[in-house]
């Protein structure tokens, strides 16, 4: 198969570097898990089993609220940013319209601006606005669970729109005309053909806004108010302070919760992979 | 050419179309078409790709608004009508099955569409499946079924609307070779069971002859030629559509008075009478290979066209010898039957090709 | 109605629909993205006054003169030196990997695929945290290493700390590239190398090589950029004693109040990351 380069890098030496690559990338995971059960209290010690930082965590109102905003947060910033998110897709995989490849461009920017940049960016942002509504019309606004808001939508458009395209991009046009010829409505055919085939897509991009939107730490600190505080800002607070067990066992809570995520992507990808296959395999059947 | 149908004639044209253009950013694919289908016939649009056949096809069912021109369906004015707003239905290339439904759920899309009441709409469903001969087969999804289902499941979804006109693109063309020629049988079968008219596209000659009731060819957005498959072999008016439908020799010439051409090489021939070129003009005479004979030097029958030349190559088909005999002139192909019986014609013999005079057809260059 | 007015019609309609299925996200993008960006460069042009607050009446260079001071300037070299060390280690070790990935059968390759991806969807700062533990002071890894003899690991709050941490969190960054472009690769042409008297290593050299170079650009932008960028990982496994180019933008804001300061290294970053998307662009590359 290979053999210029397996003789170059020996077969043993690839498997050797696969295998360090997935124990680096696994490891660091698992021993998080396993500590977050250790009584010790130094993190990162063995101290016997314990679930008592579990328990912990249930007494701890000020990790509730936390938590309780990020799920808020995260939950309205996917459902707004997947919204528009899948209209602007069909609009650029589908029409032609003024000020198209401009808003494609603009589109673009967000995937790859550091996160820095866009914090300051938010943070700028809404101080010059607010000072502007307070000075003109006399509102007074701050930041909080909307400012949040506003900037996880403001970053995830882009990623949900990018996920979405590829799966209408995917998606032959000719069915939409199918669905016209039967006499179906621009919207009937949008409803009953175009939609439930490129769902998966929007599902997709969907569950990757909630990761995004739950991974933020830097734009949210920018643009957090004092009582609006979500969980990865709070415990990126509490990390830079000192490291406790407690911790360990907020971040086994987050890693399940990211990992639920992955599952649900994962599963989806597998399940999109097989239904592309088929359709590659629909058109004109010759075998 | 085609020449517009008689008064009572055009008031029962199914599809008619006049001074038809569709221009895409200043390119124009089609080019001011006239044409008329009557109704229960079936129609080939043949053409090269790029020729125009689709768009056209694609304007008869609104998919694209044409540019200019009038277009009716049974005398009703459709030009600018959206697709879901016409009478007729379309079989796409690849089909366009929905792959999210069920073979019965595409079926019954378009009746579902237009609110049809759903006891009708299961009954007129069973009756199109069975029609294509897929009962059965309700529950299936479109990845579950061969090349060969799909394409009748497309039939049954557009034939169950009752459409005035069925569009098929290149409905064969994604099938393998047996299938196509079980499906081509099947589809004429189907056609005249319904008695609709059926316009079809495609690029591959011999489907056209063999399925359809007349044929127009197309080339460059322009339609060159209508008529039945015997005018279109035996007597194409265009170089292009003699080359595109069969083989032909070419022999250039003058036409010098409405049943006399001068060949290049100075000799006069008779052609059947002409009326699309102009005495004077040049034209080039279409001679197809298995009309052309051949036999020893000065052995041809008196009073016939005759040209004398050397063969220059000799190919075995099996059903058929085919020669090339070189003119000092030109190269003439010569297609005979192959009979084990006579004596082939060797390579470098001196030979006499001849034809008789309705052998020939006259075509613009 | 007239059949070329009807074809205009649709033409327009078929545009304004495509306009206003745009709109929404658009104005969206415009109003909550664009502006921003452009207040952001407009106040790297500001003044800040003795009080901490900014001037726009004063336009000025300032800003970005500061640049070349000794303590910016040197955030900026460290990050720049971070973040390459982190590119040239992730592509060392990506290589290799997506090599070994793609000569795989297909359910071990998408296994192996879909272990590189679920890091990738795992939580940022969960990924970080769990560094923390390993390197701290009497940690695992410490542990370890005392245990087989090689005496105590004091990495944390190091600039080695930071650099695992940007490897850690930007590895998949670079395999799947990496292992796209592998996977294109005609296996054909190594044969052809090979037949043509090519040792190993100038089949490498000559063909796979340049044959791989989008993916290895697109990998080396996806980890450069971020890591010049990064704020969590140096301060949670650099201490912030370890300043880079993200802190301390994050610094000029939260802490020094130097909004013009901030502003214009903010966009020296961004203009990092569009040379690079620009450079890879020109190389033929299509999709990042």
């Amino acid at each position: 198969m290979s053999e210029t380069i397996t003789r170059r890098l020996p077969a043993w030496a690839l498997r050797t570097n696969g295998a360090v690559v997935l124990i680096f990338l696994y490891a660091p995971i698992i021993l998080l898990v396993v500590f977050s059960f250790s009584a010790s209290r130094i993190p990162g010690q063995w101290g016997g089993f314990t679930s008592e930082w579990y328990a912990t965590l249930f007494d701890d109102s000020r990790l509730q609220r936390t938590i309780s905003v990020s799920v808020k947060v995260a939950l309205v910033s996917t459902l707004l940013a997947t919204v528009l998110g899948t209209m602007s897709a069909l609009a650029l995989e589908r029409f032609k319209f003024r000020g198209r490849k401009v808003f494609d461009a603009l589109l673009y920017l967000p995937i790859i601006i550091p996160d820095v940049t866009m914090a300051v960016m938010m943070l700028m942002f809404f101080s010059q606005a607010f000072d502007l509504l307070d000075s003109v019309f006399g509102i007074g606004l701050s930041k909080g669970f909307a400012t949040i808001v506003v900037s996880h939508v403001a970053f995830n458009i882009a990623f949900v729109s990018v996920v979405v395209r590829a799966r209408i991009a995917g998606m032959d046009a000719t069915l939409e005309q199918a669905a016209s010829d039967l006499y179906a409505t621009r919207w009937q055919a949008f409803r009953f053909v175009t939609l439930p085939l490129i769902a998966p897509g929007v599902l997709g991009g969907a569950l990757l806004a909630i990761t995004l939107s739950l991974d933020d730490v830097v734009v949210t600190q920018f643009v957090a108010g004092p009582g609006s505080t979500t969980l990865p800002v709070y415990v990126f607070s509490l990390i830079r302070k000192g490291v406790t067990p407690t911790i360990n066992a907020v971040s086994v809570i987050m890693l399940v919760a990211s990992l639920i995520l992955v599952a649900g992507s994962v599963g989806l990808q597998r399940a999109n992979a097989s239904r592309g296959r088929q359709q590659l395999r629909t058109p004109g059947g010759t075998s | 050419m085609n020449e517009p149908l008689g008064l009572q004639q055009q008031m029962s044209a199914a599809v008619s179309l006049r001074g038809i253009s569709k221009l895409f950013d200043d390119v124009t694919a089609v080019d001011n078409v006239d044409l008329d289908i009557a109704d229960g016939e079936f129609f080939a649009l043949l053409g090269p790709s790029g020729c125009g056949k689709t768009t056209t096809l694609r304007m008869i069912a609104g998919l694209e608004l044409p540019s200019a021109g009038s277009l009716q369906i049974f005398g009703e004015e459709v030009g600018s009508l959206p697709p879901n707003k016409r009478p007729v239905n379309t079989v796409f290339q690849n089909y366009a099955l929905f792959p999210h439904m069920s073979v019965a759920d595409n079926v019954a899309f378009g009746l579902r569409m237009r609110k049809v009441p759903k006891s009708e709409i299961s009954t007129r469903v069973q009756e199109a499946i069975s029609l294509v001969r897929m009962t059965g087969m309700e529950g299936r999804r479109p990845n579950q079924l061969s090349g060969g289902q799909q394409q009748r499941v497309a039939l049954a979804r557009a034939l169950v609307n009752r459409p005035k006109v069925l569009l098929l693109d290149e409905p064969l063309a994604a099938l393998d070779l047996k299938l196509r020629q079980e499906m081509q049988f099947e589809l004429k079968q189907l056609q005249r069971e319904v008695g609709i008219t059926f316009v079809f596209v495609t690029h591959d000659q011999e489907e056209a002859l063999a399925l359809s009731d007349r044929i127009g060819v197309m080339n460059d957005g322009r339609l060159l030629q209508v008529g039945t498959p015997e005018e279109m072999y035996d007597a194409p008016v265009d170089r292009f559509v003699a080359d595109f439908i069969g083989r032909s020799n070419f022999l250039k010439g003058v036409l010098e008075s409405s049943d006399v051409v001068c060949l290049s090489n100075g000799q006069r021939i008779n052609v059947p009478v002409v009326a699309t070129v102009a005495v004077g003009d040049d034209v080039q005479v279409s001679l197809r290979p298995e009309r052309v004979m051949i036999c020893q030097l000065d052995a041809a029958p008196s009073g016939v066209a005759k040209l004398s030349g050397v063969v220059d190559t000799e190919t075995f088909l099996g059903n058929s010898v085919v020669y090339r005999v070189a003119l000092d002139w030109m190269t003439i192909e010569v297609e005979t039957d192959h009979r084990p019986d006579v004596a082939r014609h060797a390579v470098g013999e001196q030979v006499d090709v001849w034809w008789r005079d309705d052998a020939v057809a006259v075509v613009k260059p | 109605m007239s059949v070329g007015i009807a074809e205009a019609k649709r033409e327009r309609s078929e545009r304004r629909r495509g306009f206003l299925l745009a709109l929404p996200s658009f104005a969206y993008m415009v109003l909550f993205f664009a502006v921003p960006l452009i207040i952001v460069l407009v106040y790297s042009f500001a003044t800040r006054t003795s009080t901490g607050s900014t001037a726009l009446s004063d336009w000025n260079l300032d800003a970005y003169r500061k640049l070349g001071e000794p303590i910016v300037r040197n955030v900026v070299v460290r990050s720049v030196i971070l973040a390459l060390v982190t590119t040239v280690i992730c592509l060392v070790v990506a290589y290799p990997f997506a090599w070994f990935c793609a000569h795989q059968r297909p359910t071990i390759r998408n296994l192996l695929l879909i272990a590189v991806m679920i890091p990738f969807w795992t939580n940022f700062l969960v990924r970080n945290y769990a560094w923390r533990i390993l390197l701290s002071n009497g940690g695992p890894i410490s542990s370890f290493t005392e245990a087989i003899g090689l005496g105590e690991t004091n990495i944390l709050f190091t600039k080695t700390a930071v650099v695992i941490g940007l490897v850690y969190a930007y590895l998949p960054f670079m395999i799947l590239p990496l292992y796209a472009s592998i996977d294109r690769l005609d296996r054909r042409l190594i044969e052809a190398g090979r037949d043509l008297y090519g040792s190993g290593s100038q089949t490498f050299r000559r063909i796979v090589l340049p044959l791989t170079m989008p993916g290895v650009i697109a990998g080396s932008i996806l980890v450069f950029v971020p890591s010049m960028g990064a704020y969590v990982t140096p301060e949670l496994l650099g201490g912030g004693k370890e300043t880079l180019l993200g802190s301390y933008i994050v610094t000029q804001f939260l802490t020094a109040r130097n909004w013009p300061v901030g502003a214009s290294l903010s966009f020296v970053l961004m203009a990092v990351m569009l040379v690079s998307t620009i450079v890879y662009f020109r190389s033929g590359g299509k999709n990042l």
